[in-house]
């Protein structure tokens, strides 16, 4: 057959797969595809890929290859689609496999004791008892700790806090601590370490300022701040250790994998994990600006910081000590 | 086609495990930015509307700050993971990207999972740096910072799918979906071109290598004058006219043409034929595009 006769022959074929494409991309009119276009788009994209691969064959010319080319490159992206997340599927990644992940996680656990580690061994360098007395301010600075001090000056139950200033701090606490948190990730993903570091320095950071503190005369308003958002806030900040640490840990161990491709495969891993971590930030968020600075009584907000440590054991513990680990579903992960 | 050479043109094979094969023109940054300027202008549009409409709807029960926080918490989603959500629900594409006909495939040409498309577009933040500093640039007052985007740029250069850092660690690459017509021949209507077919000889039948330069050629042509169209058609002319026995001093392009037609077309008969109804066509429901192209 002379090839102008075989494109004349074949090139309504291609037109028709073209408009079911067509339809297919918009997601409206691609959810109202009867099944007999369905059935036709597989039928039509098998025969374009047949024509495609027969080109040379019959002695086609460049320009119908190359639009034989786009065309089965089109079609196959709509044959082939990203799997979307639905409901379901959040659901059982949020209740099944991030705590299984989690409660197996070898790098959590380490981050948490160093998280914890540092916290309280800073905690209590900077406290009355500390056989160190200048280490408060060698850590964090005679300036920066001034300033945390007279911020806590003021008691809460005489706040002048009102309820815009409440609503809008919850806002600005979860556009800035939790992109903190991502940060720290990504910046462990792309220069290799920094997670450990980050989760060490934090810790002191953070603990030295707790310790000091608590030698002032603000240390019951620092307190009574701190305790309701304390649970999340924290266990976020360590679980973005953690994910972080991972990374830096698949450049050591790269488990016979070249050290870019490990690299990666724990990025891909860990990504759930930021997820639960970013949750976590925006209830902290959400605590930290409403309840925190608010006059309610301290057993109010103490409860809060117990049933917010509960939900978090129950997490954590239960729903991950429930669920076997799964090496298929990391294998998934890390291979994908 | 199967050129030892490494390629200079930006098109990338794939191979299904269905033992498809088929090519894809990977975009490189040019192609991306008008893409991620669409993007980058839709997610500070939206943050804006929801700020504003928050502002107005919440100030009428004296809760303004209700505004600053839906604002604010759009913000934080639009800036992390506005790209990840559309590309893992929209098929590879946000709508900048769909606007310029893009989408994100993984390298071996399977699409994206949805925890890959967020990762990468989490790893934006790095495309960023460095971060270059004109001290004092507001008159004194401030500094400026300037994203250099050196972080996504280099990698792309370097990588032959034109990869940024996100992609590289989730293993995707970005591809333009063409949209070309249905090529259609080009009708070749020259004078003397059906003389010149008469001397062709009859038992004459170009091979598929030299069918298959002709037709590059011949999908090039309309883009030369007539004296670039001579001293292009001269290589292969020479040594074809030499070769099939005819005069030295032959039009090289006509030669090429009747090549063309012999080979595709069959005989002139039919040539004239499909003339005819490509004109026949621009009247009817083809498609204005294909018309343009063929003018």
């Amino acid at each position: 057959m002379q090839p102008l006769a075989l494109i004349e022959s074949r090139s309504p074929q291609w037109r028709r797969l073209e408009t079911l494409c067509d339809e297919l991309e918009t997601r409206r009119s691609a959810r109202k595809l009867p099944v007999t276009h369905r059935v036709e788009f597989a039928s039509l994209y098998r025969a374009a890929c047949a024509d495609l691969a027969l080109a040379d064959a019959y002695q086609l010319p460049s320009d119908s290859v190359r639009y034989l080319h786009q065309l089965v490159g089109r079609a196959h992206n709509q044959l082939y689609r990203t799997d979307e997340l639905g409901a379901v599927g959040w659901k059982e990644e949020l209740f099944e496999r991030i705590p299984r992940r989690l409660y197996g996680d070898n790098s959590l656990r380490l981050a948490s004791l160093l998280f914890w580690g540092g916290f309280i061994a800073a905690m209590f360098l900077s406290s009355k008892w500390t056989p160190v007395p200048e280490f408060a301010d060698a850590v964090v600075g005679q300036e920066a700790l001034e300033k945390y001090e007279a911020m806590y000056e003021e008691s809460f139950s005489s706040s002048t806090y009102s309820p815009e200033d409440r609503i809008f701090m919850a806002g600005y606490y979860i556009y800035h601590n939790a992109s903190i948190g991502l940060r720290c990730f990504v910046m462990g993903l792309a220069f290799g370490i920094g997670g450990m570091f980050a989760i060490v320095f934090n810790a002191v950071i953070i603990g030295a300022t707790f310790g000091y503190l608590s030698t002032t005369d603000s240390s019951q308003n620092f307190f009574e701040f701190v305790t309701a958002h304390g649970p999340f806030e924290l266990t976020a900040i360590v679980l973005s250790g953690a994910a972080g640490m991972k990374l830096g840990f698949a450049l050591v161990d790269t488990g016979g994998l070249s050290r870019s491709e490990s690299l990666m495969s724990a990025a891909r891993q860990t990504m759930p994990t930021m997820f639960a971590a970013v949750l976590l930030f925006m209830f902290a968020a959400v605590i930290e600006g409403f309840i925190s600075p608010s006059p309610l009584p301290y057993g109010i907000k103490a409860a809060v910081a117990m049933a917010s440590s509960l939900v978090l054991m129950w997490y954590l513990v239960i729903l991950g000590y429930a669920q076997q680990p799964d090496e298929e579903e990391d294998e998934r992960l890390a291979v994908e | 086609m199967n050129s030892p050479l490494p390629r200079l043109d930006s098109r990338i094979g794939i191979s299904t495990p269905e033992n498809i094969a088929f090519e894809y023109r990977v975009a490189g940054p040019w192609t991306r930015l008008p893409a991620y300027l669409v993007d980058l202008l839709i997610r500070i549009v939206a943050v804006i509307v929801v700020w504003l409409v928050g502002m107005i709807f919440f100030s009428f029960v004296d809760l303004a700050a209700i505004g600053w926080f839906l604002g604010l918490l759009a913000w934080f989603l639009a800036q992390w993971f506005y790209g990840g959500l559309f590309e893992a629900y929209r098929n590879g594409q946000t709508p900048g990207k769909q606007v310029f006909g893009l989408r994100v495939l993984r390298i071996d040409g399977r699409p994206v999972t949805p925890i890959q498309a967020i990762l990468r577009n989490l790893l934006q933040m790095v495309d960023m740096m460095p971060m270059a500093i004109i001290p004092g640039f507001f008159f004194g007052e401030g500094d400026l910072y300037f994203p250099t985007f050196l972080a996504a740029l280099v990698p792309m250069m370097l990588t032959q799918r034109h990869q940024r850092l996100g992609d590289l660690v989730c293993g995707t690459m970005v591809v333009v979906e063409e949209r070309i017509p249905v090529a259609r021949l080009d009708a070749v209507d020259q004078e003397g071109l059906a003389q010149l077919m008469e001397l062709l000889p009859a038992n004459f039948q170009p091979s598929r290598s030299l069918a298959r330069s002709v037709s590059h050629y011949m999908a090039r042509r309309r883009y030369f004058g007539p004296a670039r169209r001579q001293e292009i058609a001269r290589h292969v002319g020479e040594a074809l006219a030499a070769k099939l026995g005819m005069p030295a001093n032959i039009n090289h392009d006509l030669l090429l043409s009747a090549v063309y037609a012999r080979s595709f077309f069959g005989s002139t008969g039919e040539l004239l034929n499909t003339t005819k109804k490509v004109k026949g066509d621009k009247g009817g429901g083809v498609g204005k595009r294909e018309m343009e192209l063929i003018k």
